[in-house]
């Protein structure tokens, strides 16, 4: 039986030569499942949405509907949360959201999901934070301090609050990274995990004798892999959406730093 | 076997992962799933194949380039066709409703011209009837002058005979009564009387 952590490995399909970054080391650039999940998720967005915004009807048909809904759903969530500016950073957030959902959601599919890897969270975070910071720069200057420094607040609690400010401030990539990527590999180790018991206790049924007490555990386990599954669905979803609006909540931070909309 | 793999992967980690496949392999039989785990944890970080970070590098740059194709391919093609759909929606909705108002508008007028057509047309139907009426007994009253004027005429012409005729009638009643007494007389005295006598008797009758 297999090792619930084996899904995760990664392995090379396609070596392609390596190259260096000067200041950062050799990159293995090798096609791997990983990267081969990823191009699936981006190529599966795109075909969608090049079909579904092909005809651009006026009375939409079925995809554009589906496209439709989406667009609708992520692009009244970040004018609801950054306001009239919204609009500028809604390819950004609507990128993130479908990439994300589209890889979590081929990993119910496939064997493999590209975002129960750190590293991919972790560069979808990192890149999340950066424009958090280069537009709170650009916009902010100087003012960005005030990001730790909530208006209103006596300055003796100024001493208390502004570490914790600062402090969460540093620690929302980690959480954007390690929020999809724990709940990714979590449920699917214990899809693995109770899929294995399926297995397992069916092996010991087949020995006859008290190994057949087996039998309800093997089936008590396999309803568990369908209900699971189902609430993998669902997390796949809620993930991406979460990843979503923290995005929006982060950049409505630094966007409309010190006046609320 | 999960301490096997990874001890292993540390030192062949340039040519990737062809030797621990073949360890899992090997050690793959029997083996239950709670034991595995067990030994994965017991070796601590490196026991997740996530933390592999020989394959970071093209994960992150492979990432980075899938990203920003779909961001470019959002932003340039995919968002403005959303946005211009849901314009062209906006504005054909607001051309066919004020089309429909101004259409309803038109049909106000033409029924507001229909209504006061239908008004003039009844005016116009009651004029004609009372000119009608007022020429019909204007045209009658005129006949029964004129017929008024004709009886009256032939009652007087017919009065004027019946005088004549009276008078005639009276002139010739004298003579007969002459006529008559002189015969009369006549017959009583059996001697003829003379037209003077019968004249002066008449006289004194």
């Amino acid at each position: 039986m297999a090792d619930p952590m084996h899904q995760f490995e990664i392995h090379k399909i396609v070596d392609l030569p390596d190259f260096a970054i000067p200041g950062v080391g050799v990159i293995d650039m090798a096609f791997t499942n990983s990267t081969l999940a990823m191009t699936l998720a981006a190529a599966g967005i795109a075909g969608f949405f090049a079909l579904a915004t092909s005809k651009g009807a006026v009375v939409p048909g079925r995809l554009q509907m589906v496209g439709e809904a989406a667009f609708n759903y992520i692009d009244n969530l970040t004018t609801s949360i950054i306001g009239h500016e919204g609009r500028k950073f809604f390819p950004f957030i609507f990128t993130l959201f479908l990439f994300i959902l589209a890889m979590n959601l081929l990993g119910l599919f496939l064997v493999f999901t590209a975002t129960s890897q750190l590293a991919v969270t972790a560069t979808l975070a990192a890149m999340t934070i950066l424009l958090v910071l280069i537009i709170g720069f650009v916009r902010n200057g100087a003012n960005m301090y005030k990001l730790f420094v909530p208006a209103g607040v006596p300055w003796y609690m100024l001493i208390l609050v502004t570490p914790i400010e600062f402090i969460s401030f540093l620690l929302r990539p980690v959480t954007l990274a390690l929020r999809l990527f724990g709940n990714m590999l979590g449920g699917h180790v214990a899809l693995k995990v109770f899929a294995g018991f399926v297995v397992s206790l069916g092996m010991l049924a087949a020995g006859g004798g008290l190994g057949l007490l087996g039998i309800p555990g093997a089936m008590l386990s396999l309803g568990g892999v369908v209900a699971l599954t189902a609430l993998e669905f669902l997390v796949a979803f809620l993930q991406a959406f979460v990843f979503a609006v923290l995005a929006c909540v982060y950049l409505n931070d630094v966007v409309n730093l010190g006046h609320h909309h | 076997m999960a301490t096997e793999t990874h001890s292993a992967s540390p030192v062949d980690a340039s040519d990737g992962v062809p030797a621990a496949e073949a360890a899992h392999a090997a050690s793959d039989h029997g083996v239950p799933a709670g034991t595995t785990e067990a030994a994965g944890h017991g070796e601590g970080g490196g026991g997740l194949p996530q933390f592999q970070f020989e394959y970071w590098g093209g994960q992150i740059v492979w990432l980075l380039i899938l990203f920003a194709i779909l961001y470019v391919l959002f932003a340039r093609v995919f968002v403005p066709r959303f946005r211009a759909v849901a314009d062209t929606r906006a504005q054909t909705i607001a051309d066919a409703l004020s089309e429909a108002r101004r259409v309803q508008a038109e049909a106000d007028a033409k029924a507001e011209a229909v209504k006061s057509d239908i008004d003039k047309a009844r005016a116009d139907a009651r004029k004609l009837v009372a000119d009608a009426r007022a020429k019909a007994s204007d045209e009658m009253a005129k006949t029964q002058a004129a017929q008024d004027a004709e009886l009256s005429a032939q009652i007087d012409k017919a009065e004027v005979r019946i005088r004549g005729l009276r008078d005639q009638a009276m002139t010739n009643v004298g003579g007969i009564a002459a006529e008559t007494a002189s015969s009369i007389v006549a017959k009583l005295t059996g001697k003829p009387v003379t037209a003077a006598e019968a004249k002066a008797a008449e006289g004194v009758a």
